[in-house]
């Protein structure tokens, strides 16, 4: 039995976190409305608009969409963004989660939103990394357009932005293994791949076409591979600031770059050994018909 | 046999409502109680006498019906919780403190956990402040964490007290007498709302629904655990077969009681479907609706949150 309550008696219940998007669940734009957030922008609610805010979500039916509604993933995200302030101390799991939710005036039990192995805040860290790095490498590329920077040879711009992006693991250091871990579960493999080959695309893509002879997919491979030793030696270095981890990745790097000459070298040596044997080959044969001629 | 006698009674109820109402008799808008129509009235008041007939063999009668598998129902129901230390409670028809009991085991030994971490982090304290980190969490075995247990029925809470004093729970504990249409708290009060295998007796599930989110914090869960429908075909007949034949003989043989235990097998087939009650919990303003089947839906496990 599904009973239509009043919407008066919910309008006196203000909702301290969501500032709800109308969504399909809600048939009458009343009842929605009257569940809004009174402390967002005078800007309001405005039931029958179109205009798509910059934090609206998602169109509901009948474009009952407010501007400054956010969706229960956006809340989530805001969770998860202040739960990391509290994984130094608990470590990726479900009571990181809760004390983020209350720094956010939610309960503790909002924390039951996530998965209890912390899998979605360690996803949500690799991501905003991701983010971070691309604007980074993007900002860069900007002053290089303008002329005010040089534009970094390959190798140093490839280390350059690993060595930024792990960077970016060093408050949170001591836990990582255990989110390394997690990241592996059979469960998480799918977007933390994902992840994973999106951040290396992304350097590839600010790195330029600066050619080094390798195709698309072994240069993937081959700065994955870069990066994910560098992060494992890191896990293990105690040397100041991380010294012998960046040393270790300009190591690698310079390997890789060596292995691309060493492969270009190869292929036209290859080529100049092909041509010499079909030479061989025109040659041999001429003289079998000149002879055969005589 | 059975089946016939069930719809018999349905017949009769029927024309019995309608007679009443022919007669002019106060009639109250009508409910079903098991298979049978009544007044909400009447509702409220059939319900408090059956659990007040059950309510000292309530424990044995579980145990026996379900085999004890509902001991497992409450464990997942538990773990699914997850409660961080500091978490306060309310259990809703909690009557005989199944639930409160479980929530003071669990948080109890999470609140070890992390007092254990606590020390192998600090390797270098004095002894003064080993010695003071002591103390303080000596008193402090449940961090702070609280459960109430609200129910409409003197005679569970009873049977719960005495079940409390038995095992030895003292702390973190409060017995609340209090109907769930109509909740004697305060609004924003509590982290945690759950009702297990009670949101079937209540008479108005939307009132119920409105006063948890009453209640609860922003951020707050709601947690249902209830008997529910089973969609196998094979399976709900073999349930069916079950409940009708086997509950009720039960009832009589070890409660001395076969109406209360008719009355609940009837009640578990007029309660709402899963998708049902999910959309009911969405009305009263949860995000995040979701719900678990527990054997093919025997039992399910719903769970909203107020945002």
């Amino acid at each position: 039995v599904r009973c239509q309550h009043s919407p008066p008696l919910r309008a006196l219940q203000a909702s301290a976190v969501l500032r709800r998007a109308s969504d399909e669940h809600k048939k009458e734009p009343l009842t929605s409305s009257s569940q809004q957030h009174f402390d967002s922008p005078p800007a309001g609610h405005q039931p029958e608009e179109e205009p798509q805010g910059p934090h609206s979500s998602y169109t509901g039916q009948g474009g009952q969409e407010s501007e400054d509604y956010e969706s229960e993933e956006q809340l989530q995200h805001r969770i998860l963004t202040a739960a990391l302030e509290f994984v130094p101390e608990h470590g990726w799991t479900a009571e990181a989660i809760a004390e983020g939710a209350k720094t956010l005036g939610l309960s503790v039990a909002a924390a039951g939103m996530f998965h209890s192995d912390g899998s979605e805040l360690i996803l949500h860290f690799v991501s905003e990394c991701n983010t971070k790095l691309s604007k980074l490498l993007e900002k860069e590329q900007k002053l290089v357009q303008l002329g005010e920077a040089e534009k970094k040879p390959i190798d140093e711009f490839l280390r350059h932005a690993v060595e930024a992006r792990l960077r970016m693991l060093i408050p949170y250091i001591e836990k990582w293994p255990q989110a390394l871990s997690v990241l592996l579960l059979p469960r998480n493999i799918p977007s933390s791949l994902n992840l994973l080959t999106s951040m290396i695309d992304d350097i590839w893509h600010y790195a330029g076409d600066q050619s080094t002879d390798f195709n698309w997919y072994t240069r993937r491979a081959v700065l994955t591979g870069i990066y994910n030793t560098t992060e494992l030696v890191m896990m293990q270095d105690s040397s100041p600031d991380f010294e012998d981890t960046w040393r270790f990745l300009e190591n690698r790097v310079a390997d890789a770059m060596t292995m691309s000459n060493t492969a270009s070298q190869v292929q036209s040596t290859g080529e100049a050994v092909v041509q010499g044997l079909m030479g061989a080959a025109v040659t041999v044969s001429n003289a079998e018909t000149s002879r055969a001629v005589r | 046999v059975w089946v016939c006698r069930c719809h018999c009674r349905v017949l009769l109820s029927r024309t019995a409502g309608r007679l009443r109402a022919r007669r002019g008799l106060a009639t109250g808008p009508e409910t079903h109680f098991g298979f049978q129509t009544v007044t909400e009235e009447e509702r409220r008041e059939k319900i408090y006498r059956v659990f007040e007939s059950v309510a000292k063999k309530y424990d044995v009668m579980n145990d026996s019906m379900t085999l004890g598998i509902h001991r497992v129902w409450k464990d997942i129901l538990m773990h699914k919780m997850n409660p961080s230390p500091g978490t306060l409670l309310l259990d809703v028809a909690g009557g005989t403190g199944d639930i409160a009991f479980r929530f003071i085991n669990y948080v109890c030994s999470v609140r070890e956990r992390q007092l254990q971490r606590k020390l192998k982090h600090h390797q270098n304290l004095s002894w003064q402040e080993i010695f003071e980190s002591y103390q303080k969490d000596k008193f402090n075995s449940l961090g702070d964490s609280q459960v109430v247990v609200c129910d409409i029925n003197r005679e569970m809470l009873k049977v719960g007290k005495q079940k409390a004093q038995h095992l030895g729970y003292c702390e973190g504990l409060s017995w609340v007498l209090g109907n769930a249409e109509e909740l004697p708290f305060d609004n924003d009060k509590f982290d945690v709302y759950t009702i297990a295998f009670g949101i079937r007796n209540v008479t108005r599930i939307d009132l119920a629904l409105q006063e948890a989110y009453r209640v609860l914090k922003p951020g707050g869960r709601f947690l249902c655990l209830e008997f529910s429908h089973v969609s196998n075909p094979l399976l709900s007949r073999l349930y069916d077969l079950y409940s009708f034949q086997v509950i009720p003989v039960l009832g009589e043989v070890i409660a001395g009681d076969w109406k209360s235990y008719q009355y609940l097998v009837e009640s578990i087939r007029r309660f709402p479907p899963q998708e049902e009650l999910k959309a009911m919990i969405e009305d009263a303003g949860f995000f995040k609706v979701d719900y678990e089947n527990l054997n093919f839906g025997v039992v399910a496990i719903h769970s909203g949150f107020k945002l």
